[in-house]
């Protein structure tokens, strides 16, 4: 177990990216001018020669410490002049049972807001000096706070990312901004002619009925006036709390990213801590249930016979998702499922792009090769910690409606027949392929890292549980497999803790 | 298709529930000391090689276990005439329907089974073909990259069958509505030039289109010289020259009679409205002739459209927007989204908005913005363009994330500037660029000048052509 206390390590800048760039400020002012005059075809020959990085054999190592508030920070390096670092959260609309739903949609929209040390501008000034941006992203049980920043702006970043994951202000303008954004995009998804979002939130209710990820994850319209400043504080104090998140850093040196954490994070409270009042007194303890799946059926009659928002008609659609419960990414059976994935695959009947792109998955070769009155047809895996939902997503013409659920429900079925070798072996190399070139981009990385399991929960042996709840971790000798911290042991299977209900 | 703008923005990306099951060494980098004149940059060095028949092999290793590799060809819809408009992206189409080495299933079986990716993507000056794939299999994607630009068999069947592919595509370009008024500004902007023609071409000759004029235009324009080879990831660059002298020997790197000349395109101040009341948001670009791929003004021109800046509705902040007209469109509930643009061209280009909003707003969100557009010309402050530098300093180094994005700037780049421009280099020419710079660029490519304008849907609150006209300019004391 890594356990350090970060208090006597000097500040270091990030060693491994040294960076500097060259600005006009080394050479004599007309010969900074005379650069705009210069065609973007002709090198400037009175810049100093850079020097390149070069390959080294040595292999990155992801680094991980725990610090005493039970804040795991993890970094990586890599090539670039830029990292990105993130606070990434066990947070999310399935721990909203107990408070009225679309909290998360909110606390999206509220990030990077006035904080009790920053002003907005102050952040976004920052970001601007730093060369940086900014993002904040939730799912349905992680949020991520993110930035992307020359190297050189780590500590600035981190101090920001603490400020507005610890200490936000929330005032009620904001929240009243918030409430204008969340409406745009509930008029957004109604009115846009792609209908994935609206899908993707029905088939999990359907999936999970009133539980867990089954909970919605854009706001409900009649949640949007209800939500307020003081709902918002007690769901954070709650769940934003340092024990429940990674601090990840990609192209960062660990011992800096550690000590900016201990100085950002552990040694300055949560404004919830230095103001007990905010908030509800009452204690609402997180919601630990374990996803519940419960299958079901959820349709909506809508008229989509003219979603076009130009001259052009697009062609009236029924969508339709069928979906299984498969496993969680921690579950023995997880990497069986995405090649599974990937076996059927699948997309859109009309798509750009050349060979690649699944052209001999089977919801190709057996579905929309076969039935041309299909738009589209694609499997996906969501995968979450304690269970997941393997789905294919098809659209045609609602008078091919019928034929279309048989359809789908037959590959269904034929997944558990015969697997031929050849697609078999590839759909595994697509699969590394697909997670090889992910990985190519930072951000990535960064989640990547953000969800490697922490050091001292490598011991549950994988058999002494149910499989349904508790996922072991993988040894850490293993290939890192995937992704989110597995949660403490304590979940109990088939009880749900009753959770008093939300009051301001 | 990313054949029109490519904005700089949608960076973080990524973050959806996908999950990462094989972790593979990653390689870092290390930096040799060196002298104080020098500049560090903890990227690794491009670099160029020039094959015997001209074509050029340019690449970037970050020891990656995958990488990109890409043919980029310095030929597209420009380069055609009004007979055979819409020639090259056929020509895209029907790279991958087989050769005389392999069958249409054995190419799409081959490249499927090695995980990598195929694509292709024609614009008006470039056309571009390039895998993905893992670093061990770049051999296998050279060669078929070189197989399909040189004995694709163009079968008659699969000409036919494909005509009914690009109709539908047709379609589908024609649903995106920012596609439908870009193609409407170039066709007024550059009004009986090659340049006001659509990539895709006419729907007449689509159909018509013929072996013979597929093979015309391949060995027109498919030289040595016109060609980069370009390489990022893991991708070793004497042994991708290698590969492109063994693969590519045969490719002429010379002409007969005269070689084809770029003709040049005029820019003309006009305007097309496309009316069309039944639809809920007007769409409209308006533009200036900005300046060509190398001019050094591209420079402040980016700044200054990083000045004004791109929003949309669903943005967060409210009010507390950096962007003047970011924040009046907030106050004013102006429009649904805005986004400044700067297409370039070899010898021209377009610098505008283009924006979406309620047919009353139209005028107001005009006037905001001409009103931007000459301050820019006038007095606009040194904190703002330092602040637009860092943003832009930021964008264009954060796209190169990513193999493909790193291919793709090489690959360009080596086509309009004949180099890559090392990054502490445009570091430092943007650095240069003070307020003066982009006050007296902004005046001599807006102030006063003629713009074309494109408005598709309910726009009958476009102000007149002559009023938008006297808004670029001011009369004051």
């Amino acid at each position: 177990m890594l356990r350090l206390c970060a208090k006597n390590i000097p500040l270091r800048s990030c060693g491994t990216q040294i960076v500097r760039r060259c600005s006009g400020d080394v050479k004599t002012a007309s010969k900074a001018s005379d650069i705009t005059k210069v065609p973007l075809s002709k090198s400037v020959e009175w810049l100093p020669r850079p020097v390149y990085a070069t390959v080294s054999s040595t292999p990155a190592q992801t680094q991980v410490t725990t610090l005493d508030n039970g804040l795991r920070v993890a970094s990586e390096p890599k090539f670039g002049n830029f990292c990105t670092v993130g606070v990434v959260i066990d947070s999310g609309s399935r721990y909203e049972v107990a408070y009225p739903s679309g909290i998360s949609h909110f606390l999206e929209k509220l990030a990077f807001g006035r904080t009790v040390n920053m002003t907005r501008d102050d952040i976004m000034g920052k970001f601007e000096r730093l060369g940086g941006i900014c993002d904040c992203q939730s799912s349905r049980d992680t949020f991520i706070y993110a930035t992307s920043v020359e190297s050189k702006g780590m500590p600035e970043a981190v101090e920001v990312l603490a400020e507005v994951v610890l200490r936000p202000q929330l005032l009620p303008e904001e929240v009243t901004d918030a409430r204008m954004a969340v409406t745009f995009d509930l008029e957004d998804l109604q009115l846009r002619p792609e209908k994935d979002t609206l899908l993707m939130e029905m088939i999990h209710a359907a999936g999970y009925r009133d539980n867990t990820l089954g909970l919605p994850k854009i706001c409900p319209p009649e949640n949007v006036m209800k939500i307020d400043r003081p709902t918002l504080f007690t769901y954070l104090k709650k769940h934003h709390t340092p024990s429940r998140m990674v601090l990840a850093g990609v192209g960062v040196n660990h011992d800096a990213l550690v000590e900016c954490a201990q100085k950002h994070f552990v040694e300055h409270p949560a404004i919830w801590e230095m103001e007990p009042s905010l908030g509800s007194s009452r204690a609402i303890e997180v919601d630990r249930s374990v996803a519940q799946y419960t299958g079901g059926i959820i349709k909506e009659d809508a008229d989509l016979s003219d979603v076009s928002l130009g001259p052009n008609p697009l062609p009236e659609l029924a969508h339709l998702v069928i979906g299984l419960e498969s496993v969680g990414h921690q579950h023995k059976d997880f990497v069986t499922c995405c090649v599974l994935n990937m076996m059927m695959g699948g997309g859109g009947s009309f798509s750009a792009g050349g060979p690649g792109k699944g052209m001999y998955t089977r919801l190709y070769t057996n579905v929309l090769n076969r039935y041309h009155w299909m738009h589209n047809a694609t499997a996906y895996n969501h995968a979450y910690s304690d269970s997941g939902l393997f789905c294919i997503h098809a659209s045609a013409h609602p008078s091919h409606l019928g034929e279309l659920t048989q359809v789908l429900t037959r590959e269904f079925a034929a997944m558990a027949g015969h697997v031929g070798k050849e697609e078999l072996q590839r759909a595994k190399v697509q699969l590394q392929s697909m997670l090889l070139m992910n990985l190519e981009s930072r951000p990535v990385v960064f989640e990547d890292i953000a969800r490697q399991p922490p050091p001292q929960s490598i011991n549950p042996p994988p058999s002494a549980l149910s499989p349904h709840f508790q996922p072991p971790a993988p040894p850490a000798s293993a290939p890192k497999y995937s992704t989110f911290n597995p949660k403490s042991s304590t979940f109990s299977p088939h009880h749900q803790p009753q959770i008093p209900a939300f009051t301001p | 298709m990313s054949r029109l703008l490519r904005p700089a923005g949608a960076l973080l990306k990524n973050y959806s529930n996908k999950s990462f099951l094989v972790k593979n060494v990653r390689y870092r980098g290390t930096i040799a000391a060196a002298s104080y004149e020098q500049t560090l940059l903890n990227v690794p060095a491009t670099r160029v090689t020039v094959l015997d028949n001209g074509m050029r092999v340019a690449s970037e290793d970050s020891g990656a276990p995958t990488a990109t590799v890409g043919l980029w060809i310095d030929t597209g819809s420009r380069f055609e005439t009004d007979a055979n408009n819409g020639v090259a992206h056929f020509l895209e189409h029907m790279a991958f329907k087989g050769t005389s080495k392999r069958s249409q299933t054995d190419l799409e079986l081959e490249v499927e089974n090695m995980g990598s990716h195929l694509n292709a993507y024609t614009s008006r000056e470039q056309t571009v073909f390039y895998a993905k794939c893992f670093s061990e299999d770049i051999g296998k994607a050279v060669e078929i990259l070189s197989d399909i630009i040189q004995n694709s068999k163009f079968g008659e069947a699969e000409i036919e069958r494909e005509r009914g592919v690009i109709l539908r595509e047709m379609q589908e370009v024609e649903s995106n509505l920012q596609e439908v008024v870009f193609d409407h500004l170039h066709a007024v902007a550059f009004q009986g030039t090659p340049l006001g023609r659509t990539i895709l071409g006419p729907t007449k000759n689509i159909k018509s289109i013929s072996r013979a004029d597929l093979i015309d235009y391949i060995t027109t324009h498919y030289k040595g010289p016109r060609i980069v080879l370009a390489g990022a990831g893991g991708v070793n660059h004497e042994t991708l020259v290698k590969m492109a002298e063994d693969n590519f020997k045969s490719l002429g790197g010379s002409y007969v009679g005269d070689a084809p000349e770029v003709a040049p395109c005029r820019f003309t101040g006009a305007e097309i409205r496309v009316r069309d009341d039944s639809m809920p948001l007007a769409h409209i670009a308006i533009s200036v002739e900005g300046a060509g791929w190398s001019d050094p003004d591209n420079i402040p021109l980016m700044v200054a459209n990083t000045i004004i800046g791109s929003w949309d509705r669903t943005h967060g902040g409210g009010a507390h927007n950096a962007s003047n007209l970011a924040q009046a469109a907030v106050v004013g509930n102006l429009c649904h989204s805005f986004q400044s643009f700067n297409t370039c061209y070899k010898d021209t280009g377009l610098w505008g908005m283009y924006f979406v909003c309620e047919p009353l707003k139209i005028e107001e969100f005009m006037f905001n913005l001409q009103s931007e557009w000459m301050r820019l010309c006038t007095n606009v402050t040194d904190f703002e363009v330092e602040r637009a530098k860092n943003i832009l300093r930021t964008n264009l180094l954060l796209q190169l994330d990513g193999t493909t994005p790193i291919c793709e700037d090489i690959g360009r780049q080596m086509l309009c500037y004949n180099r890559r421009i090392p990054l502490h280099e445009l570091d430092a020419r943007i650095e240069a660029v003070t307020a003066d710079v982009v006050r007296d660029t902004c005046y001599r490519y807006i102030y006063d000048k003629c713009p074309a304008i494109a408005a598709v849907g309910p726009c009958e609150g476009l102000p007149d052509y002559n009023r938008v006209r006297s808004s670029m300019y001011w009369l004051r004391v």
